[in-house]
């Protein structure tokens, strides 16, 4: 068997085969699942979230761990709904700019984090969310986020504007893909796994480390853009940290620096955020136990994601993504071997 | 109004605030100098030990000043089972993993709480001392306020001698130095961790009590603390106990100034702005010598 490399290598992967499956997958969902709800709420969310995580994942994969993330999903969300609103431009083009106007955001920001170690940039980025919090809050005249306001779509909903999100989708996380697995990608990763010797074999690594930031938070406002339009409306709570953690949290779970692992991380975690609130009923005899507290679904589950987190961590390292390569190889092993039997 | 006497008095009440970051920040710092460790859970061990003293001030009816060793211990032995069955596990491993699992703590720590105290939201802790207040001149500080400082020297005070003149002390600079070679001279590495960790808690849980005693607090408070003791560790540079002192000064006197210049919003935002300032024109901090 011959070794491919480069784009046409990459064309013949087992990965992009799979990928193309999922797609396809995806695609057509919508013939099975009818309820608006799903399509609309959870599936079409999971995939912004997705082009989230994974933007946040390509910055983790140059070493730098944003804690403020929901910064940039905020500013993509209120640039593409503001100029969608009060420009009249066209929202797909809101959206472009928005994503384009975060990521010169990020430029700034970067510019200001190249030099910062790990927890460093993490509270330069956190600080930076609060800063762009308290900005939008003060001149609310101008951002209107504190009561929020409806922002329009580039497709209608429901299922056109799935299918708009899943192309948007497929193509963010491909491009993204494509970078980490390009000559920028391994610059990258020599920067994170040693930011000295990749300095020593001659990488700029402070010109590499803006980049990665400047890719990452394009994508984030992308995400923002999106998540705006798919729920219809935007406020000031987008820059919750809630928002900065979420992308951490799914990238971790499933599966960091990987392709797949922050797709696999936003299908589990907006899945719990959607279908579990359906078992707090089952919890209300807790509520005696607790008193004052109205619905002790919530807390539960947020505690349950922190445990689920630390274990994942402490016994998964590499993720869920990591669990499904050894279920698959183990599998091929196995039928590798059924046909040495045969054979024989 | 922008008055003199007002700008000495914001100044004062500043340091005040100032002096609980110090604790937050100076506990985080010896876990950080010793063990290497970045919990950002930090915060939510103050909240913990700001309810701890609630509940033992209401309950056992304990001089709320005096609660403050209740919370002191109680956070400790939290901090010693965080170490035992959480960090130590992800040791030596990628440092994103230990912010990682701090962050799964956080979701732990302020849920749990939300349980337990979502009824109470926003209480203090009754001082008997609340609303008396000391004139200097035209300054005037409060009794509570004023307790907070001398209580933060003491207490840092007693951490110097420990750190300066004890046998563990030396064993714990000994592991911040080198902990293979600390190893090899026989010091149980482990056993220093666990005390350094629990060292590091019990001073949140101190800062968690006095914050109670001054502020209205609620399970969420954690958070924007953590971020503020990091800033001053960034400030005053990482592993210093005077840099942690004089980077919580600043902050709180940044902060407070802040709040009367600008207005209540911008108290976070402009913190956060000096300390993003401070790390472009020196990415280790004013007195960092190195920022690893």
């Amino acid at each position: 068997m011959e070794i491919k490399t480069g784009f046409t290598g990459l064309l013949h992967s087992r990965k992009f085969h799979y990928s193309l499956v999922a797609v396809a997958f995806v695609a057509v969902l919508p013939l099975f699942v009818r309820s608006e709800y799903v399509l609309g709420h959870v599936f079409t969310v999971m995939l912004i979230f997705a082009i989230y995580a994974s933007s946040w994942n390509l910055l983790a994969y140059s070493g730098q761990g944003s804690l403020g993330h929901a910064a940039f999903l905020g500013i993509g969300g209120f640039a593409s709904a503001l100029l969608a609103v009060r420009t009249g431009l066209p929202p797909i083009v809101g959206l472009l700019l928005g994503s384009f106007f975060s990521a010169g955001i990020g430029f700034l920001i970067g510019l200001a984090c190249v030099r910062l170690k790990a927890w460093f940039l993490a509270m330069v980025t956190f600080g930076f969310s609060v800063i762009a919090v308290t900005v939008v809050s003060q001149f609310d005249a101008f951002f209107g986020g504190m009561i929020g306001f409806p922002t329009p779509t580039i497709v209608p909903q429901v299922l056109p504007f799935y299918y708009a999100t899943l192309a948007i989708a497929t193509l963010s996380i491909g491009v993204i893909f494509l970078v980490m697995k390009s000559k920028l990608g391994l610059a990258f990763k020599a920067i994170r796994e040693n930011e000295l010797e990749a300095k020593m074999i001659g990488i700029n690594t402070g010109k590499y480390r803006l980049i990665a930031f400047v890719i990452s938070t394009f994508f984030a406002g992308l995400a923002g853009g999106l998540y705006a339009e798919s729920i219809l409306f935007i406020q000031i709570s987008i820059f919750e940290p809630y928002y900065s953690f979420l992308p951490l949290i799914m990238a971790v779970i499933g599966g960091l620096g990987t392709m797949e692992g922050p797709v696999i991380g936003s299908i589990i975690i907006v899945s719990i955020d959607s279908f579990l609130p359906l078992t707090d009923k089952y919890l209300s005899p807790l509520g005696s136990i607790f008193p004052g507290v109205s619905n002790v679904g919530p807390p539960f589950r947020l505690i349950g994601l922190g445990i689920f987190l630390i274990l994942v961590v402490i016994f998964i390292p590499k993720g869920i993504s990591s669990l499904l390569h050894k279920v698959y190889d183990y599998l091929r092993e196995d039928t590798s071997k059924a046909k040495k039997i045969e054979k024989a | 109004m922008i008055t003199p006497s007002g700008l000495a008095e914001t100044l004062l009440w500043g340091i005040a605030n100032g002096c609980i970051y110090i604790l937050l920040a100076t506990g985080l710092n010896i876990i950080f100098g010793v063990m290497k460790l970045v919990n950002f859970a930090h915060g939510q061990l103050l909240m913990v030990g700001a309810f701890v003293a609630y509940e033992v001030t209401k309950i056992a009816g304990l001089n709320p000043y005096l609660s403050i060793f209740v919370a002191m211990g109680s956070v400790a032995l939290i901090g010693i089972g965080l170490e035992m069955f959480a960090f130590r596990r992800v040791r030596g491993t990628e440092k994103l993993n230990e912010i990682f699992i701090s962050l799964g703590l956080i979701y732990v720590f302020e849920n749990v709480a939300a349980l337990f105290w979502e009824r109470n939201y926003n209480i203090r802790i009754p001082s008997p001392l609340a609303g008396l207040s000391l004139s200097l001149g035209e300054v005037t500080i409060g009794y509570d306020q004023t307790l907070t400082m001398l209580i933060m020297i003491m207490i840092l005070v007693g951490l110097v001698l420990l750190t300066k003149k004890t046998k563990i002390g030396l064993a714990m600079r000994a592991t911040s130095q080198k902990s293979d070679t600390a190893m090899l001279m026989g010091i149980n590495i482990n056993k220093v961790y666990i005390l350094t960790f629990a060292l590091g808690a019990a001073l949140a849980g101190a800062a968690g009590a006095l914050y109670g005693i001054l502020f209205p607090f609620n399970p969420t408070i954690g958070a924007l603390p953590t971020i503020k003791a990091f800033a001053i560790i960034i400030l005053g540079g990482l592993g210093s106990i005077p840099g942690a002192v004089i980077g919580g000064l600043l902050y709180g006197i940044a902060e407070n100034t802040a709040v009367y210049l600008l207005g209540g919003i911008w108290q976070d935002a402009v913190a956060f702005a000096l300390l993003i300032g401070v790390l472009v024109i020196r990415p280790t901090g004013i007195f960092g010598e190195k920022g690893d």
